[in-house]
């Protein structure tokens, strides 16, 4: 098998961090090879120096056999490598195929040639069964649809090879079906697709090799056929994983949080939930699995008083606050992990120690009368970043430095001070490591233990049926079916999550 | 952690050395047009430079041209800190001025210390009160105040004028070519700073027309930024002006804040003229001073909206200015030369800014990474 890239020995060093240590790889032509590893094993940085955004410090990179040194994206995609980038780079106002040339439009004598673009952007997208209309405005595509437009973008340089650097972090688990069909396609077009990921279902759905990596180095390149989900985690961690959390019987309490017909406006003025009931107790989770987009944002906005309900009651602790804004009902007890954490949970600029007593500032035990009390509030922060084990240089350091893993810890550390009664966690582990994952599962539970009343939200049906003592599937704004832990299987939840009621035969 | 703190030190003064470099930039931008006129920078700026700071009369006229745009830069900075824009200081400074000084020469009879503080609380009332209607029409119909407080300054400005010359004109000076109000009583006027300093071996002139405003306006800068930098109200308006969605998360009310913020800036605008007219003119004039709420703007920039900064980046203003008429008379450059450096130091210092900010979130960014030490095992609490 000859190589279509081949690293050599790349050692990467950032002032203090060994980031890549004498790393090899080779990638062979037309195969989807994984790169997985805990955040801060080096694997961007990698992909980064394949892509000619940095020079390694040792180490030789060969394409094609021939030895080449990548000092740009330009000469990059020179060479046929092409990067997705996780964070799509796309105007809104302009239109797929203006997205697609831009930086490249082909052009006689200055006039843009719109039409020779369009179509071999069509044939392209026809080529590789990327459906996206070449005309459409990006602001109005999907998630999912903007991504194709991103990748229709590096093939249309002429990229041979494609990084994907965690393609799947934004999606929704149709979308990330879809995604898979496209690279398989690209593979079966003669395509070579080098993707980043930590989910190892999907790793071991769509690559044909994967390579671990941890603290900078490779730890072994295996065949995906031949490899189990617990070997690669503890590749990836360096111990045995938990892959399942033992949990004990719930001992429910009192009725802590209550819905009664719930409605929901949506972003068009639309109800996106449509009459929601459900009670939960304390020292149970009551899980909400559901598609993303069937109402579950502007459920969690409700039961924290960021959305009005247009009809229906809110009852929390025995007090109606079916009227109450997001003060009252947090002064109830009621946690909240944002859906996203970079846009409701944290003040990325401000430090940890802000950030850490975000929503508890106005607490007497923080200062006297107006003043705050940095002294108070340091000792607070600093008990709650050991107690959480939230990795930072200070605590005067901007959470925007900090990993997604960490930004989460310091999340959860704020929302689960003060001893809160209810806790509303919306897809509390997206995007993060498996230690990560494990962290936030641990801390579920355990708040569970303390009696908590827990509202689980998540789009990944794995930690609704690991942690849920109760299951709510929510479609199309509507509760379509409950089950009690072990009641149903992931393909009963499956079938409910699209609309079939339980016991109905789907056509 | 040794080197991470020294690290920090140096991103500190780093961040401190931005505006420095920026004014040395202008600097260089401004000595290339020098050349080109034919004069020897480094004799125009010497010159610029022992005319403004060793000359006493010079001092008292940098620090007299400072009072105002310290009131200025701290209106816009007040609003900027919780990202609702004040175009508007022009506008609300014009009506608090004029406010002022009707209380100033139709109140009769009253006791300095009841007189003055009158006069002065009504500056920043009227000011408030011009900045309320931009500020409740964006949070109750989603008006920019961009476009609504520039409206607000034309609007200032020709209901101040009207007020003026048409129903407020001082009758003895009908048929001479001032449109002016009547004079102030004494008992509205703002004492003179010159006694003060003097007792502390500081020489002011005589005619200087240096006054009280000067230590009311630092004062000013240093509570906002006590209030700011200390209090749970300055820690939510942090929080709003980064975040306002994480702010609201919070249980934090945004149009509180925003409300608050923008009152505040147009009470602290409606202070912005009263030194002139207060402590210099002793009634209000139609040449009354213009577009210190614009450079308002600039000095907030300089001072990155910081109220502390304020002061320092008012007091170059005032040297720039005094500077200005020194090379203008002595030197024969003309004024617009410091103009253009004036402009030079504020586009530099945006870019310079922008520059260090980015190179500061890297570094910190680094550094976190590096607390993370490769090679260890990923964390997990509760042991697993």
């Amino acid at each position: 098998m000859d190589a279509i890239v081949e690293l050599t020995g790349i050692t990467k060093r950032f002032p203090g961090v060994l980031a890549n240590d004498r790393i090899s790889l080779a990638i062979a032509p037309g195969e989807i090879h994984a790169l997985v590893g805990e955040n801060g094993a080096g694997k961007s940085t990698l992909m980064k120096i394949l892509y000619g955004l940095y020079q390694p410090d040792e180490g030789t990179v060969a394409v094609r056999g021939e030895r080449v040194v990548l000092d740009s994206p330009r000469r990059a995609i020179a060479l046929g490598i092409g990067m997705v980038h996780q964070h799509f780079m796309l105007i809104p106002r302009f239109s797929v195929a203006e997205n697609v040339v831009l930086g490249a439009e082909p052009a006689r004598g200055g006039r843009l040639l719109a039409d020779d673009a369009r179509a071999r952007i069509a044939a392209l997208a026809e080529q590789y069964g990327l459906a996206v209309d070449p005309d459409a405005p990006v602001a109005g595509l999907s998630v999912g649809e903007q991504q194709r437009v991103e990748i229709l973008k590096v093939l249309y340089r002429g990229a041979e090879v494609l990084i994907l650097d965690e393609p799947t972090a934004v999606l929704t688990p149709q979308e990330v079906d879809d995604l898979f069909a496209n690279l398989r396609r690209l593979r079966a077009e003669g395509k070579t697709v080098v993707f980043i990921s930590h989910i190892l279902e999907e790793v071991l759905a769509v690559a044909d090799r994967i390579t671990v990596l941890r603290g900078g180095r490779v730890v072994g390149t295996l065949a995906a056929r031949e490899a189990t989900k617990a070997q690669i985690a503890e590749m990836m961690v360096g111990r045995p994983v938990l892959m399942e959390l033992a949990i004990s019987p719930a001992r429910p309490g009192e009725v802590a949080l209550e819905v009664v017909g719930a409605v929901v406006a949506g972003g068009r003025g639309r109800p996106a939930v449509r009459g929601v009931s459900f009670a939960v107790r304390g020292g149970e989770i009551y899980g909400i699995a559901g598609v993303e987009g069937n109402g579950q944002s502007e459920l969690v906005e409700a039961l924290v008083g960021l959305r009005p309900l247009a009809a229906g009651r809110l009852v929390i602790r025995g007090r109606d606050v079916t009227r109450a804004g997001v003060r009252a009902i947090r002064l109830l007890g009621v946690a909240h992990i944002p859906e996203d954490r970079h846009r409701r949970g944290l003040v990325l600029p401000m430090d940890v120690w802000e950030n850490l007593i975000l929503g508890h500032h106005g607490r007497p035990e923080f200062g006297r009368g107006p003043v705050l009390d940095r002294a108070a509030v340091w000792r607070y922060a600093a008990d709650r970043v050991e107690r959480f084990d939230v990795r930072t240089p200070s605590l005067a350091t901007p959470v925007l430095a900090l990993s997604g893993g960490n930004q989460q810890k310091v999340v959860v550390a704020r929302e689960l001070g003060f001893a809160p009664a209810v806790l509303i966690a919306a897809q509390p582990t997206r995007g993060l490591d498996i230690g990560a994952t494990e962290f936030v599962w641990t801390q579920l539970v355990e708040a569970r233990a303390a009696g908590l009343a827990v509202v689980l939200v998540s789009a990944m049906l794995d930690e609704v049926l690991t942690l849920a003592d109760r299951i709510g599937v929510i479609h199309a704004g509507r509760i379509t079916a409950e089950f009690p832990r072990g009641g149903a299987s992931p393909r009963d939840i499956g079938l409910a999550m699209t609309g079939a009621r339980p016991g109905e035969r789907t056509a | 952690m040794g080197g991470a703190v020294t690290g920090r030190w140096r991103l500190a003064l780093l961040q401190a050395a931005a505006p420095v470099l920026s004014i040395a930039f202008g600097g260089l931008v401004a000595s290339g047009i020098i050349v080109a006129i034919g004069k020897n920078p480094l004799e125009v700026y010497g010159l610029m430079l022992r005319f403004s700071l060793t000359r006493s009369d010079s001092l008292a006229a940098i620090l007299l041209k400072a009072t105002p745009l310290i009131f200025a830069g701290l209106a816009v900075a007040l609003a900027f800190r919780a990202n609702v824009w004040n175009i508007g200081v022009e506008g609300q400074y014009y009506v608090g001025a004029f406010a002022a000084a009707f209380v100033g020469f139709s109140v009769r009879g009253l006791p300095a210390v009841v007189h003055l503080p009158l006069a002065v609380a009504a500056g920043a009332a009227a000011g408030a009160l011009w900045a309320f209607v931009p500020i409740a029409l964006k949070l109750r119909r989603g008006a920019h105040e961009v476009i609504t407080t520039i409206m607000m300054n034309y609007i200032a400005a020709a209901v101040v004028l009207y007020l003026l010359a048409d129903v407020f004109r001082d009758p003895a000076q009908i048929g001479t070519p001032r449109v002016r109000t009547p004079l102030f009583a004494d008992s509205a006027r703002v004492p003179p700073l010159g006694p003060a300093l003097a007792r502390l071996g500081l020489d002011v002139p005589a005619h200087s027309a240096l006054n009280w405003f000067l230590p009311v306006g630092i004062v000013a800068c240093a509570v906002a930024a006590y209030l700011l930098g200390r209090t749970r109200f300055g820690y939510e308006v942090r929080a709003v002006a980064f975040n306002p969605d994480a702010a609201e998360t919070a249980g934090i009310s945004l149009d509180r804040i925003r409300f608050t913020m923008f009152l505040a800036s147009g009470a602290i605008a409606g202070l912005v003229g009263l030194s002139d007219i207060l402590g210099f003119f002793g009634y209000f004039d139609i040449d009354f001073p213009k577009g210190l709420g614009f450079l308002g703007i600039s000095v907030a920039l300089l001072a990155r909206n910081h109220p502390l900064g304020v002061v320092p980046a008012a007091l170059l203003f005032g040297l720039l200015d005094r500077g200005a008429q020194g090379v203008q008379v002595f030197a024969g450059v003309p004024r617009e030369v410091i103009a253009i450096l004036q402009a030079v130091i504020i586009l530099a210092i945006v870019v310079g800014y922008e520059l260090v900010t980015r190179y500061v979130r890297v570094q910190r960014k680094l550094e976190a990474e590096r607390a993370v030490a490769p090679g260890e095992p990923a964390p997990v609490a509760g042991g697993g």
